[in-house]
């Protein structure tokens, strides 16, 4: 049986620097996998990688056993893969729920014949839509926030927005960029929270995260990434007990 | 009464540029500086139909607008490769080869002479040679215009625009097909000005390149600037007022020679004025 996710032999050169070295890594289904590895190591390339924002030098991607090789980054959405970015990139000027919107699969009246001749329905189809949304925003616990542009959201919001966005566009694997940095402990516990329950829901989750306590907490199962190169796998208590890869994440100062 | 008539008239026919350079800089942030060219192309197939007798004045009319969606479509491709500051530059030196083109192809321009005599638009045979009757052709015109881009606005696609001004990566990574978003709206605001232009052509009955040189892109900016971007109001308040700037101008007893010169003047003071105090315009937004 094939891998739910298997990435396999990838190699990336930027000018001098090679960013992926005979990458490769399978995930399983319904599991919450987390990426680790320092700064550098290919984490946020790979996720490029797999998402169609960029066609490898050489090397697979495939989902559900279908290869995903040089698709672009909407086909990609609609086979079920979805990411979400380190730097948020939420439409600031938009609502809150306006973010959900846009992520939600395209529908009538997003392109301009539909949305001009034939008004009522679309319309009638973007109430449909809203509601929808809305439930997106309950399920991050941002309801009530949904008519206040994003730039008046605190940090915490925010991260929780990318996720409902995510969500919306109904993907199944979701790829989590450092869902948890730069949040207090509070707003930790909650996003943690919520990637649980959406394991609980049966997507499947592949997130890099730095902060050790978080991974301890969510993961399943623990890649650790160095130079570009799958270096080690296996739970969060073999990879956080291995000497070596202490080593190299922490450069020897534990 | 007919003087406040040709500025009602000049105003709406202006309300369906500033909607045209709305959809393009303001609300999908594709930083054109050539909507003048797209324009004025309107403005001579439509004279050269009726001036050689071959179309009528609507279906001249049908045929600059898919002439003018076409080009405008084409000239709005370098902004899917070169963005920003890049795509403005690209921007400008198409709006140079225009203005060269119009002052040099004496066959289809008449080059600096410009295109005298273009007959008065008709609806279906029948003339509309008053003022008023005119008056009623570009109020439906800018109306119809206004309704468009109202529609647009509040669809789901007028959403999808003003995230792919935020961030296209963003919108490619949601699953949208952010190539297609950004050629439709070109697409619509290359119907608006060759719309525009035709209408133009046919009330002026003559027209020139001085119509639509950089300054006529510069003035379609600046009236966004001042209306406010994304906006319908701002797209209709930009116009009516920077029109208006030269008819009041006419009231202070200044020579025609310097006339010209303090009306450029005046837009270029309120550009930078509006650009540092009020930078969401009259009515609308933040460019």
């Amino acid at each position: 049986m094939s891998a739910y996710l298997e990435v396999s032999g990838v190699n990336q050169r930027f000018g001098g620097l090679q960013a992926l070295n005979d990458c490769g890594f399978a995930i399983a289904q319904g599991g919450i996998t987390c990426m680790v590895g320092p700064n550098g190591a290919g984490k946020t390339t790979i996720f490029n990688v797999i998402t169609g924002f960029l066609r490898p030098d050489t090397g697979h991607v495939a989902f559900r056993g279908r290869r995903l090789d040089g698709l672009r980054p909407q086909a990609i959405v609609a086979a079920g893969i979805a990411r979400s970015f380190q730097n948020l990139r939420l439409f600031v000027d938009l609502t809150a729920l306006e973010n959900v919107l846009v992520g939600l699969p395209s529908g009538f009246g997003e392109a301009p014949l539909g949305a001009l001749f034939r008004p009522f329905h679309t319309a009638r189809l973007d109430r449909a839509r809203r509601a929808q949304a809305m439930e997106r925003l309950e399920h991050v616990g941002l309801a009530d926030r949904a008519a206040e542009k994003v730039r008046n959201l605190s940090y915490g919001e925010q991260k929780l927005l990318t996720v409902a966005r995510l969500l919306a566009t109904g993907a199944e694997l979701l790829l989590l960029d450092e869902p948890a940095s730069g949040l207090a402990a509070g707003a930790l516990d909650q996003v943690m929270a919520l990637l649980r329950r959406l394991q609980g829901e049966g997507k499947t989750l592949l997130v890099v995260e730095h902060n050790t306590r978080v991974v301890q907490q969510i993961a399943d199962h623990v890649l650790f990434l160095h130079q570009g190169h799958l270096m080690a796998e296996g739970t969060p208590a073999q990879i956080i007990a291995d000497p070596a890869l202490a080593e190299i994440y922490f450069g020897g100062a534990l | 009464m007919d003087y406040f008539y040709s500025y009602l008239i000049l105003a709406e026919i202006y309300v369906l540029l500033g909607l045209s350079t709305n959809l393009l800089v303001g609300v999908v942030g594709i930083f054109s500086v050539s909507q003048a060219a797209v324009f004025g192309v309107g403005a001579y197939i439509v004279s050269d139909f009726l001036l050689s007798g071959t179309l009528s004045f609507l279906p001249a009319l049908a045929v600059a607008a898919v002439a003018c969606i076409v080009l405008n479509v084409l000239l709005t491709l370098p902004s899917l490769r070169v963005s920003g500051d890049y795509f403005v530059v690209t921007s400008f030196g198409i709006q140079l080869l225009a203005t060269a083109v119009f002052t040099n192809w004496t066959g289809g321009t008449g080059g600096a002479n410009g295109l005298p005599g273009v007959p008065p638009p008709d609806l279906f045979g029948f003339p509309l040679e008053e003022t008023r009757q005119i008056l009623g052709f570009t109020t439906v015109a800018a109306g119809l215009g206004c309704l468009a881009f109202w529609l647009s606005m509040r669809a789901p696609y007028g959403r999808l625009l003003k995230a792919i001004r935020e961030d296209e990566l963003a919108v490619a990574a949601a699953g949208k097909d952010v190539l297609r978003a950004k050629v439709s709206a070109a697409a619509l605001a290359g119907a608006f000005a060759g719309v525009a232009g035709g209408v133009y052509a046919t009330y002026m009955s003559f027209i020139d390149p001085s119509s639509f040189d950089l300054d006529a892109s510069v003035l379609l900016l600046t009236m966004v600037v001042v209306g406010g971007a994304r906006t319908l109001a701002g797209s209709i308040v930009g116009p009516v007022v920077l029109l208006a700037l030269p008819q009041l101008l006419q009231l202070v007893a200044i020579p025609t020679t310097v006339a010209a010169s303090a009306r450029q003047l005046l837009y270029g003071v309120l550009l930078i004025a509006f650009a540092v105090f009020r930078p969401q315009g009259l009515a609308g937004e933040r460019l």
